[in-house]
């Protein structure tokens, strides 16, 4: 690789051959880039190559020195290479390639071969890893066509060819693609109009300009920007939660309509955590390596996905800047390119050292998140936490000064002042768990008290013990068998009220199970429970699960290890919104998991304690003083139920009393007696309230966060998770410029690699996406791979002059497409000759301008623009518009947060389609069908396909149609007094001109059965014209406006309408 | 990343068969509006049009199923309860599974951190059935009469032990998402039977136990990287059976032809400006989706089924969305030239209660899988259809949670389990593979989902190791880059 490097100072345009024709020109002399390489690559080098692990015979055809070395090149000698001796061969056991590879090559493959060896088999280095200079700009013979450097190497091309540019297209079709390109909208009938009188020589570059400063530009470069970034709005895998992460691309959007320098955005987007001083939009930025797929799937492998999340955002970056499919290193060498399996693990390195945990949680907020406030927010938000730290330590002051005076009051307080803790009702069943059995009991039981009948309950085995409360007496701690039952408690119908009050204390990594239950898990799961969940408490009141079933959730996660009060309380609705959980006395936010209980939850298996009858318990959570009632808890009774144990302390004899038991009775007597401490806590927790108030109005997004122990990764064998080979740090591929020694050896040191004035690609591969965009294919046709199998550039000159213009011009964006769209070449009229089909058929060489079928978005996008449906309002939550019924809840599981889609009403149907919610299981449905990704993996180049589900789409869909009928509205109110006047009203905002005589005859000819049609049936008309929530214009007859309906969308399903 | 420039037979065919139309319709209109309406017909009659225009197969030997009907059972069922029968468990009820047997496999985070793994036997009574001898379960009473029809796969194995990656790779051939799956590597490769109907369908059943239901993503049925239309079309039982196939209320079949024929006249006017041939695509793009409008009506009704149908499938049959109205739905797609049919049935992952759900289970598709094979027979169509049934693992032997005689819970499985394929030049009557005394782990002829593949491409005429799809300078392949087998023991 070092004499790859040695070569970086040759001009990379002499190194190369323009692309486009395969077969060599018997007249010139082969070039290896174009007439060898692809034969070695395609037939020899995937055992001959870079991977060490495949080769065979220790030889590598892809490098010169060794291929001559091992003689089975010798230059100038074609008889006597024992490469060309072993293709010719007629020996099976000698040929090459074996039969086995299943490879062949053909009698003019093999000619090539041996005049290149006749030759000298010379080599050349792979075209994208020399660093690009500026090339200069060719001259033509049509020196009159180019309008700027672009011209001179597109026409250079075209006049080596012996083809013609068209000509310049008409200022409509030209206002209608530059408007579509930069923004991705359609121009309004007024700035067509604007354009055409516009007498001015720079009228063109004026509305270029006009269309750079709108915010539809922002829009439309962040849509593409997302699919490389693999952005959405769910986790992708398993339960395919919400994933709140639309700051992010609100951030995108934004960044694009400031012009933000294509560096800082690169360093942003990769970095933007580590930048100095990191703001909360830099730091938002940093949300593109948040964007992959993440699992929460029980029983998954925490070390299996936090391997699988660094190989992705591994394989987007390199993807994304430098256009290399580095994935393939991730079990061998590659293959083609000179990337080693261990160079992968090293680039992986950078992305292997953040705090986030391998399981997503199925939480929206998976940290490392940050809580982003509106502007009006800020400034509290910023100021809060240090008040907020103030405030914490005034309450030290307050209870320290109060300390004497509770001790004071404690010497006088006697077994009376217990009855503070006494709620007003016992409960019906009562479990004081605190005291275990004897020793030398041979079947252990405790006593319980059943409507205030005291009884003996067999206890389990396996149940253990640990201290109490505050340390105060002893709890019991659930076991893996057997469970406290009995039959006469806790049998509690939907309609009826009752409460669960208990001490409990979570095991520090959480538990699943029932504390108490009486449910028949057997019977799909009918009665009730109060559940934990992880670190999450809840109950469920089921008839059979999941259908007809309320589950509630805490939001938060209860703290572990550490003694709760809970209380959960129900109210006899049969609604999720019926229970209530308090924790410590305060009330617990909760989710509704399940909502539809509408029969019966009695069921005749026993109450039992730490179990479900037929499944597992809670096991290893503690739990003490457990009441279970039916009835209202009276709110007194809040407080007093979590004081049994300060009630016990009070009873018993001072001298018994321990430190941690007077230091609970401190607390609670402060905040009974204290008034400076009441005030201080109340001050406190207003700040705090404040805060939160704050923060749940905030969107969150998440964001990365380095660990502070340096990065590395493991070699892994065959990239299997567990089987680690060495321990290696961040590095760079030895292709590549090498890393800066000064630079850190994280993820900004490497953003900073990417971005030195000699790194050969990432211009490139900017510059090449930009292209793509605009002209519909790269100048490299493969994209997302500037590797030696991808394809070479169709004008390789004209690639080096963007790129080194792109960089030298402070990575300005809006500019470079300013230059793509104000040359020449793309003014050309799309008008195709049949020579020109023939001998050019996709357009490479850019003979006439571009066409090319509109992306997803733009289809929907453009419907609703010029209809006038449009809303442009610019970032926030992702939106719901119409959708088919069923196509998220055939895929989703039920526990799903997305399970059920929810159609947004109003103004969220109609805004721009990159704010519609992307569930990655299921893509919205009618963008799925014009090959939008599903944004699970980056994508950097769509497909573009015309399949019947297409058409489907843009007739039948709610969104069309009723996008038609908006338009056929404004047209039979504005469009002129005739039927040609309001055709042409029409044809003018969708396709930005007027229609031909013939167009507009052979469109009226349709209008007249369709009216025919419509008014002998008014109620059809009626029906047509109800699609859609828009509000009809009743002052319109109905036949008429449904007959217009059609024609509106009959122009909307053109091929020239569905084209940019 | 999808490649514009590789060549893609079903393409060339389209390309070819478009441009053939173009030549005969010649002079200044593409087609006319009365060619075109004569185009229109319904499903049935149109499908000779169609398949007129196709390429000659481009398999690598004459195939033997020209169809697949793929029945996922999502979840993974109970190899142990259905068709792996190990009457020794008995004994050792409660007892631990020997540590010689786990010997340190790894396990799902579900049951790692049990402290036992005590040995739950099948409740369930097995019964030995037909020429072939294949023991079956009581709760399978109706495969039971038909076990020598089918190829059963005792001893299939996977690498992946959560469902989604095992999912992926059943469906895929590799446990990362972003692969064709297998029905868009056999549309990529055999193409079209009948352009007025999806090549590949995808259907999901709906289950009549929900308790512990799978996700299922659309991932499942994306054509990766071949091109998007290869990917499956979801076939929906409820609403629009093709997303958007009906036309909105109030716009009628004449109403949609009057509306069509203005856009193909604005279509042809393109076309004369502009000559872009990709006009030319969209005339055609639209009388497809036009012809596809009456093909999918016809398709659905099934008021044309006899009452014979509804008492081989049994009465659910009449009710959408039920896997026996899929599987009856199923072999009408057959009939009519769709290529690839895939069924997914889920809730089969019985962590716990297998005595509660089970039967419900096998209760949902028992009969219709024994319905399905006998009606592809008496039509005359099970010789060119290959049926395949199956999870994407095993279950394990040892209990998951609290083990009684009556009920028990079971982890997930990768080491074995059981699969079967019937008709499609598979050999009927064949059991293959065998498992320990513990089901645990396989003693004779492993199966591995790749040789799975490999065996299914031989059947629809491929050699697997050369139908290939080249990508990043790669030849991709289903079966990947470890070598796959096809398993002769399978095919008749």
């Amino acid at each position: 690789m070092a004499g790859l490097r040695r070569l970086v100072r040759l001009s990379v345009v002499a190194a190369l051959a323009f692309g486009g024709t395969i077969a060599a020109h018997a007249a010139e002399p082969l070039r290896f880039n174009r007439d060898i390489r692809p034969i070695l690559f395609d037939a020899c080098v995937s055992c001959h190559g870079p991977d060490s692990a495949s080769r065979q015979a220790d030889l590598r055809l892809d490098q010169r020195d060794g291929a001559v070395e091992r003689g089975a090149i010798v230059p100038g000698d074609a008889d006597s290479s024992e490469m060309i001796r072993r293709i010719l061969s007629e020996d099976e056991s000698e040929r090459m390639p074996p039969p086995e590879a299943k490879k062949t090559l053909t009698i003019e493959q093999i000619e090539t071969l041996k005049r290149w060896v006749a030759e000298g088999a010379a080599y050349e280095p792979h075209w994208s890893f020399i660093p690009p200079a500026r090339p200069t700009p060719p001259q033509v013979a049509n020196s009159w066509w180019p309008r700027n450097e672009i011209d001179h190497f597109i026409a250079a091309r075209l006049e080596k060819e012996k083809l013609t540019p068209a000509p310049e297209a008409d200022r409509r079709a030209l206002a209608r693609r530059v408007s579509l390109d930069l923004t991705g909208l359609p121009p309004t009938a007024e700035q067509v109009q604007a354009f055409l009188d516009d007498p001015r020589a720079e009228a063109y570059e004026r509305l270029v300009d006009q269309l750079l400063e709108s915010p539809g530009w922002g829009e439309h470069r962040a849509r593409t920007w997302l699919d490389v970034a693999r952005y959405g709005d769910t986790h992708g895998i398993h339960f395919d939660n919400y994933r709140e992460m639309w700051k992010y691309r609100d951030w995108v959007i934004d960044a694009f309509n400031r012009n933000l320098p294509y560096d800082r955005f690169t360093l942003l987007n990769l970095a933007g955590d580590l930048v100095p001083g990191a703001t909360l939009d830099e730091r938002t930025a940093s949300g593109f390596n948040r964007c992959n797929i993440t699992t929460n799937e029980g029983g998954a492998i925490d070390e299996e996905y936090a391997v699988l999340y660094t190989r992705d955002r591994t394989e987007t970056t390199a993807l994304a800047w430098m256009g290399l499919t580095v994935g393939c290193a991730v079990c061998h060498d590659h293959k083609f390119d000179p990337v080693s399996q261990r160079e992968f693990y090293e680039l992986a390195a950078f992305f292997n050292n953040t705090t986030q945990r391998p399981m997503d949680g199925n939480v929206k907020d998976t940290p490392p998140m940050i809580v982003v406030p509106s502007e009006e927010d800020r400034a509290r938000w910023e100021t809060l936490p240090a008040q907020i730290a103030k405030a914490d330590s005034a309450i030290s002051t307050t209870r320290d000064a109060a300390r004497p005076h509770f001790e004071g009051w404690l010497a006088k307080a006697n077994p009376s002042d217990a009855a503070a803790f006494t709620p007003s009702q016992p409960g019906d069943f009562v479990a004081p768990l605190d005291q275990p059995p004897a020793a030398e009991e041979q079947a252990p039981t405790t006593a319980v008290a059943v409507l205030g009948q005291s009884r003996s309950l067999a206890l389990s085995p396996t149940t253990k013990w640990a201290d109490g409360p505050y340390g105060i007496g002893q709890a019991a701690v659930i076991g893996a068998t057997g469970a406290l039952e009995l039959l006469d408690a806790g049998a509690f119908e939907r309609d009826q009220p009752f409460y669960v009050s208990a001490w409990i204390k979570l095991p520090a990594a959480g538990a699943s199970g029932s504390i108490v239950a009486r449910m028949n898990e057997g019977d799909k799961h009918r009665g009730w429970d109060v559940w934990v969940e992880g670190k999450r408490i809840g109950a469920h009141l089921i008839h059979a699960w999941p259908d007809n079933a309320v589950k509630v959730l805490t939001k938060a996660e209860a703290p572990t290890d550490k003694w709760l009060h809970l209380i959960v309380t129900y109210d006899g609705t049969s609604k999720s919104s019926g229970y209530q959980v308090w924790i410590d006395g305060k009330p617990a936010p909760l989710d509704a998991k399940n909502d539809a209980l509408s029969e019966t939850t009695l069921t005749e298996v026993p109450l039992k304690i730490g179990q479900r009858n037929g499944g597992g318990g809670a096991t290893g959570v503690a739990v003490t003083d457990l009441r279970v009632s039916g009835g209202v808890l009276e709110e007194a009774d809040i407080h007093r139920l979590a004081g049994a144990p300060l009630a016990a302390s009070l009873r018993r004899n001072p001298a018994d009393r321990t430190p941690a038991e007077v230091d609970a009775l401190f607390e609670w007597w402060l905040t009974e007696f204290d008034n400076p401490h009441r005030e201080a806590v109340t001050h406190l927790a207003a700040l705090r309230a404040e805060l939160e108030a704050i923060k749940s109005r905030s969107p969150i997004t998440l964001v990365m966060q380095e660990r502070e122990t340096p990065a590395t990764a493991f070699v892994l064998n065959r990239g299997e998770y567990d089987q680690r080979l060495d321990e290696v740090k961040p590095d760079v591929p030895a292709v590549l410029p090498p890393f800066d020694d000064d630079a850190p050896r994280n993820r900004l040191g490497f953003a900073q690699w990417l971005l030195r004035d000699d790194h050969p690609l990432t211009a490139r591969v900017t510059v090449n996406r930009f292209w793509q965009e605009v002209f519909g294919t790269g100048l490299v046709s493969t994209a997302g791979d500037f590797g030696v199998s991808g394809q070479l550039p169709s004008h390789p000159e004209l690639l080096d002059w963007l790129a080194v213009e792109f960089r030298e011009s402070g990575w300005d964006v809006k500019r470079m497409y300013r230059l793509m769209v104000t040359s020449a070449t793309y003014r050309q009229s799309a008008t195709a000759t049949a020579e020109k089909v023939s001998r050019d058929p996709d357009n490479r060489w850019l003979s006439r301008g571009p066409r090319r079928r509109m992306d997803a978005e733009m289809v929907r996008d453009h419907a609703l623009a010029t209809s006038g449906l449009l809303v442009k309002r610019v970032g926030g939550p992702s939106v719901r518009p119409y959708q088919p019924p069923g196509v998220w809840e055939a895929v989703a599981m039920p526990e799903s947060d997305t399970r059920s889609y929810q159609q947004d009403e109003g103004e969220a149907l109609y805004r721009r389609s990159l704010y519609t919610f992307w569930k990655r299981a299921a893509p919205p449905a009618s963008m799925d069908v014009f090959n939008a990704p599903s944004r699970e993996t980056c994508t950097v180049t769509r497909e573009c396909t015309n399949t019947p589900l297409q058409a489907l789409v843009t007739l039948n869909d709610p969104q069309f149609i009723e996008a038609a009928r908006v338009l056929a509205q404004r047209a039979l109110h504005e469009g002129g007094a005739d039927d040609n006047a309001k055709l042409q009203w029409i044809a003018e905002r969708v396709l930005a001109r007027p229609l031909l005589e013939d167009e507009a005859i052979a469109v009226h000819k349709s209008l007249g059965p369709l009216l025919e049609h419509y008014g002998a049936d008014v109620a059809a008309a009626k029906q047509l014209l109800a699609v859609g929530e828009a509000p009809v214009d009743e002052s319109l007859p109905a036949d008429k406006l449904a007959a217009w309906t059609l024609i509106a969308s009959a122009i909307g399903n053109s091929d020239e309408a569905l084209n940019k | 990343m999808a490649q514009a420039y590789q060549h893609d037979p079903a393409d060339a065919a389209l390309r070819q068969a478009v441009s053939r139309r173009h030549f005969l319709a010649s002079g200044a209109h593409l087609l006319g509006a009365a060619s075109l309406a004569s185009l229109s017909g319904a499903g049935f009659a149109s499908k000779a049009l169609a398949s007129a225009a196709l390429p000659p197969s481009l398999t690598h030997h004459a195939p033997k199923a020209k169809n697949v009907i793929y029945l996922h059972m999502v979840g993974g069922p109970s190899q142990i309860d259905l068709y792996d029968y190990k009457p020794g468990m008995a004994e050792w009820f409660d007892k631990d599974l020997p540590e010689s047997i786990r010997n340190g496999q790894r396990l799902t985070t579900m049951t790692s951190g049990q402290s036992r793994f005590p040995i739950a036997p099948s409740k369930y009574k097995f019964e030995q059935c037909g020429q072939s001898g294949m023991w079956v379960s009581e709760l399978m009473p109706w495969m039971k009469k038909c076990v020598d029809d089918v190829a059963f796969v005792r001893s299939m194995h996977t690498d992946a032990i959560n469902h989604e990656p095992a999912i992926t790779l059943m469906q895929s051939g590799n446990q990362i998402p972003g692969r064709p799956c297998l029905g868009s590597w056999a549309s990529y490769g055999l193409g079209s039977l009948n352009e007025d109907l999806p090549t590949f369908v995808v259907m999901v059943a709906r289950s009549s136990n929900r308790e512990q239901i799978q996700a299922i993503s659309a991932r499942l049925w994306s054509s990766g990287f071949l091109p998007g239309k290869h990917a499956g079309v979801s076939f929906r039982s409820a609403g629009d059976p093709i997303l958007y196939i009906n036309d909105p209320p109030g716009v009628s079949r004449g109403t949609r032809r009057e509306m069509l024929d203005a856009v193909q006249a604005l279509n042809a006017s393109t076309w004369n400006q502009l000559g872009d041939p990709q006009t030319q695509t969209r005339v055609q793009q639209y009388e497809l989706a036009y012809r596809m409008q009456a093909s999918v009506p016809e398709l659905t009704d099934l008021t044309s089924e006899s009452a014979s149908t509804y008492e081989l499938y049994g009465e659910a049959a009449r009710e959408p969305g039920t896997f026996a109205n899929t599987a009856l739905m199923a072999r009408r797609m057959v009939e009519r030239g769709v290529r690839f049919v895939q069924i997914y049935h889920n809730n089969w992952d019985t962590h716990s209660n297998v005595s509660g759900r089970l039967p419900d289970q096998c209760g949902d598709v028992d009969q219709s899988c024994y319905a399905l094979i006998q009606d592809l027979k008496q039509r005359g169509l099970l010789d060119e259809t290959l049926v395949i049934w199956g999870g994407e693992f095993g279950r394990t032997i040892y209990s998951q949670g609290g083990l009684s005689a009556e009920n028990y819970g079971r982890d997930h499985h990768p080491r074995c389990f059981t699969m079967w394929m019937a008709g499609g030049g598979v050999k009927a009557g064949a059991i293959h593979g065998e498992t320990d005394e513990f089901s645990y782990n396989i003693t004779k002829d492993p199966v591995h989902v790749r040789d799975l593949h490999a065996t299914v491409l031989n059947l629809l005429g491929f050699d697997h190791e050369r139908f290939v799809y080249k990508r990043q300078g790669l030849d991709q392949k289903l079966t990947g880059v470890i070598p796959a087998r096809i398993v002769p023991e399978l095919i008749g």
